[in-house]
């Protein structure tokens, strides 16, 4: 355990080796460590096992450059800005992706095992679906749930009678452990312990339950001043092995008290992504195309960034123009 | 000059305009709402504003009871938490709150839908090799298994509309017995956990609600449209004899709350 290590970017991508399983911080289009997920994509980083409890754009990213092989999670997308995570279904569609389709609630069980140290979490949500049909679970078809991976457990789920208090049926979700979380987060004391702002996601779930934690903060804060409030406060230090400071690391996702959403970004990466040309296009412009997270803000610039930039009381944007009106 | 309390005329309204009044409608006071992107968000707030001003609203992000002054465009935007009585996370909202039973009312969505209810958000065609892909799941059947009553708010088309969805995403009256596979009713595969389930589905020609069987039926048409209409639009039988009437119109009071106080910058509505 101990303090986490401060290292920059490209040493937090190192750190990651192809097959790893990985997780993410963040809901959808927000709090993903997009800077992270580029310098991946630089260090052509392959074959992903990324289980996560919704996708967003940081998945698309990820699958469009085809660095993932396994997709455990319930859903992709953009959210306004795109309606389909056009990557992962061309992955599903050519069989370049293994997809295992689970529901909201059963990702977040999983996750709760793992971030408990327990190996099943019990549950009553989404039974009698063809999420649980047999005949779909696609780790079992590829021959995968044979117990030579570790990280892929037996079962996709097992069914069980309540011991207890004749409930009923109920569903058992493996444990998650992923070798890595991958977290973007608002505010990291200088010996490691983490806030998020607003909603915490299911980022400390995320970072209890992987075995090692890369955390990329918008902001280092003095420890003194992050221990005033400890209640605000989301896991120790010790629970974190690497820290990079990276502002805007999190664009085009948003950032709540610093950034909002990069809207019009995002539809152009949607749109672009509708096609493996057109992501290879984007993907040259703004991932292979910039020497790091420095060029990239310059080339979106300063403009730009400060439509974005967060009202400091409300903790987004009252600038940009976001709807027809 | 009108009333604002009257209902205004076609013409004066857009079909997504009914579409948000109707599903506002189905609000009762001082129910926890469980609401989606979109839609679901201007049918809670309006319904905050007019029938049901005890009513609460959750968003599976995590924000519990928020009282945003702007518009969130999703649910894990930064605005949803404004004044919320709880800044939290998916564990509460799904465990927490929907798995421990707070929850009366959601409003969800889908790309197909089967005559019990049965929702498709995941592919087209057969799930091993599918023609396209869909967002998936996300909440959507976790809500739908255990919120109180849950009402879908869906696009009108044939293709939608099916005997059977090609794909189960999210749990109906009448669903899947794993591991055989057989149908069996929603309340018997629940047991102890059963609550409820799709109580109303909204599209742009009517609503549908569901029998004792827990079969869908038209309860009214939208202005403009006749029932043979609906039913041609639908690939299953449906049943249009329990048509009550004509779906009720926005009145001009409401037009101007989803206009002037929901959506004032054009988010969801055009």
């Amino acid at each position: 355990m101990g303090r986490p290590k401060k290292i920059t970017l490209k040493e937090a991508a190192a750190l990651i080796q192809d097959g790893d399983m990985i997780s993410f911080s963040g809901f959808t289009i927000w709090r993903r460590p997009m800077a992270l997920v580029y310098e991946m994509i630089r260090q052509n980083k392959k074959n992903l096992h990324l289980f996560e409890v919704n996708g967003g754009t940081h998945t698309e990213v990820l699958a469009g450059a085809g660095a993932i092989r396994i997709w455990e999670s319930c859903w992709v997308g953009h959210e306004l800005y795109g309606k389909l995570g056009e990557a992962i279904a061309r992955g599903q569609i050519e069989g370049s992706i293994i997809v295992e389709d689970y529901s909201h609630g059963h990702v977040v069980a999983r996750l709760l095992a793992g971030s408990y140290g327990l190996p099943y979490m019990p549950c009553a949500l989404s039974m009698g679906t063809d999420i649980l049909n047999p005949e779909f679970d696609m780790l079992r078809k590829a021959g995968l749930r044979d117990g030579s991976n570790p990280k892929i457990p037996a079962m996709k789920y097992a069914i069980v009678e309540d011991p207890f208090f004749g409930m009923g049926e109920l569903l058992l979700m493996p444990a998650a452990n992923p070798d890595w979380a991958l977290v973007y987060a608002s505010q990291v004391g200088d010996e490691g312990t983490v806030r998020v702002f607003a909603q915490t996601y299911t980022d400390a779930e995320v970072i209890r339950a992987a075995d090692k934690v890369i955390v990329i903060a918008e902001e280092i804060v003095p420890e003194s001043y992050i221990r005033q409030e400890p209640e605000k406060n989301l896991v120790p230090g010790y629970a974190i092995d690497y820290i990079v400071e990276l502002p805007w690391a999190a664009h085009p996702t948003g950032s709540q008290g610093y950034y909002d959403v990069d809207a019009d970004f995002i539809r152009n990466l949607y749109a672009a992504s509708k096609s493996q040309d057109g992501f290879n296009r984007w993907a040259e412009e703004w991932i292979f195309g910039v020497e790091g997270h420095e060029e990239y803000l310059e080339k979106i610039g300063v403009t730009r960034l400060e439509q974005l930039r967060a009202n400091r009381v409300l903790g987004y944007s009252t600038r940009m123009k976001r709807g027809s009106r | 000059m009108a009333d604002k309390k009257d209902y205004a005329k076609p013409g004066e309204y857009k079909p997504i305009d009914l579409l948000a009044v109707a599903a506002a409608r189905e609000v009762r006071d001082g129910d926890v709402v469980f609401a989606g992107t979109g839609l679901p968000m201007l049918a809670i707030m309006l319904a905050q504003l007019t029938t049901a001003p005890t009513s609460v609203c959750i968003y599976e992000a995590g924000s519990i009871d928020g009282r945003p002054i702007d518009l969130p465009s999703s649910v894990g935007d930064a605005r949803c938490v404004y004044q919320a009585s709880l800044a939290t996370g998916l564990t509460e909202a799904f465990f927490g709150q929907l798995h421990r039973g707070y929850v009366d009312l959601a409003f969800l969505g889908g790309a197909e839908i089967d005559k019990y209810g049965n929702v498709n958000t995941t592919v087209v065609g057969n799930y091993l090799t599918p023609s396209k892909r869909f967002t998936g799941s996300g909440g959507n059947p976790d809500i739908n298994s255990l919120a109180r009553r849950t009402v879908f708010v869906m696009v009108q088309e044939k293709r939608r509309f099916r005997e059977n969805v090609d794909y189960i995403t999210s749990p109906g009256w009448r669903l899947l017995k794993w591991p055989s596979g057989e149908w069996i009713s929603k309340k018997d595969l629940y047991g102890k956990f059963f609550r409820g389930g799709p109580e109303a589905v909204i599209t742009n020609m009517g609503v549908f609600r569901f029998d004792e069987e827990g079969v869908m039926y038209l309860d009214t048409v939208h202005p403009g449209f006749t029932p043979e209409q609906v039913r041609d639009n639908c690939s299953f039988d449906l049943n249009i004899s329990r048509v009550r009437g004509e779906t009720k119109p926005p009145t001009y009071e409401e037009l101007e709350l989803l206009y002037t106080k929901v959506d004032p910058a054009g988010i969801f509505l055009p």
